[in-house]
């Protein structure tokens, strides 16, 4: 009975493991020095038609809007973004009033504008001023994106250039 | 003797919970790598906007899209190629013509009110000026997109 035993273990196969962690490590280094993560990029889809006169207007809006019969001019919410010195933002005229630029308060103040019920605002048109940073331009659509979505709208954001002597 | 004594002392470690781990750690990195970045420009520093949704929607990906990397001077970035205007909207109506043609290839009608199916994703640096922008974005318009995703890095 011993005697089986032992040529049992000897029959046992060996598969020589060394070599495949070899190339297992040499892998490894390749994907651990080759790994680069991306940053996380998100983005603000829209619809933007070419400039018309504010008449014509039609950007689309959801069709689950109560106010989808006024016309598109009173649907409107006119802002004006006007740049300072290095193309900073340096005011924001939201229809008639000047609110101010830093982030909390203007999301504040976009909220008095989209969640009165009584007001038929569904959608924006920024006019820019050409000399503005594109980032300025940013944070102000990422506060009318944040203000629509919590006045439940579909963020719905057009542009068109502020010409000089305009809005003055 | 001594020949039968270093037999005797040879270590022979248990290797396959080690090969198990690296394989799992290869299956890691093979799965998480990204090779793709022909659309991601490192010269471009986008701006910075927290409410950016980002683009993980299966659909919104596969899409067909145009990438238009912008830099601080407002010129398109094109395969490595820096376009000013003049040149970055021909090679815009040139794509627009393609997509034109592949829709009637296959039998589709181009709604003008909807315009071209490519959305414009737009990557633009955060300190190009907007009126560049707004130039490339007219562009695009009247070459028929409509569509446009403006990309920003989530805060």
């Amino acid at each position: 009975m011993p005697k089986r035993k032992q040529i049992q273990r000897a029959e046992e196969p060996t598969v020589p493991v060394a070599p495949m962690l070899d190339m297992a490590f040499q892998l490894l280094t390749f994907f651990i020095l080759t790994f680069k993560p991306l940053p996380t990029e998100g983005q603000f889809v829209m619809n933007l038609l070419p400039a018309q006169p504010a008449t014509e207007m039609s950007a689309e809006a959801p069709s689950e809007a109560t106010s989808d019969q006024l016309p598109a001019t009173l649907r409107t919410l006119p802002t004006v973004l006007k740049a300072g010195q290095g193309g900073t933002l340096a005011e924001i005229i939201v229809g008639e009033t000047v609110i101010p630029t830093d982030q909390a308060a203007l999301e504040k103040e976009l909220d008095k504008y989209l969640q009165d019920p009584n007001l038929p605002f569904d959608q924006t048109l920024l006019k820019v001023d050409p000399n503005l940073k594109y980032s300025e331009v940013i944070k102000v659509v990422n506060a009318f994106s944040n203000a629509f979505i919590r006045a439940r709208k579909e963020p719905n954001i057009s542009f068109d250039q502020l010409q000089p002597g305009e809005a003055q | 003797m001594s020949a039968n004594m270093s037999t005797e002392l040879k270590a022979e470690p248990n290797l396959t919970p080690l090969l198990d781990i690296v394989f799992q750690l290869i299956t890691f990195f093979m799965l998480v790598i990204n090779f793709s970045t022909d659309n991601y420009d490192k010269r471009v520093n986008l701006p910075v906007a927290g409410s950016a949704r980002p683009a993980e929607d299966q659909q919104q990906v596969s899409e067909d899209r145009l990438v238009l990397n912008v830099d601080s001077q407002g010129h398109l970035l094109m395969g490595g190629e820096v376009m000013p205007l003049h040149k970055a909207s021909q090679s815009i109506k040139h794509q627009a013509d393609l997509i034109k043609l592949n829709l009637k290839a296959s039998g589709h009608k181009m709604d003008e009110r909807r315009g071209l199916p490519t959305t414009i994703v737009l990557r633009a640096d955060r300190d190009a000026s907007f009126s560049a922008i707004l130039d490339l974005i007219k562009v695009c318009q009247s070459n028929g997109f409509r569509k446009f995703a403006l990309k920003a890095m989530n805060g």
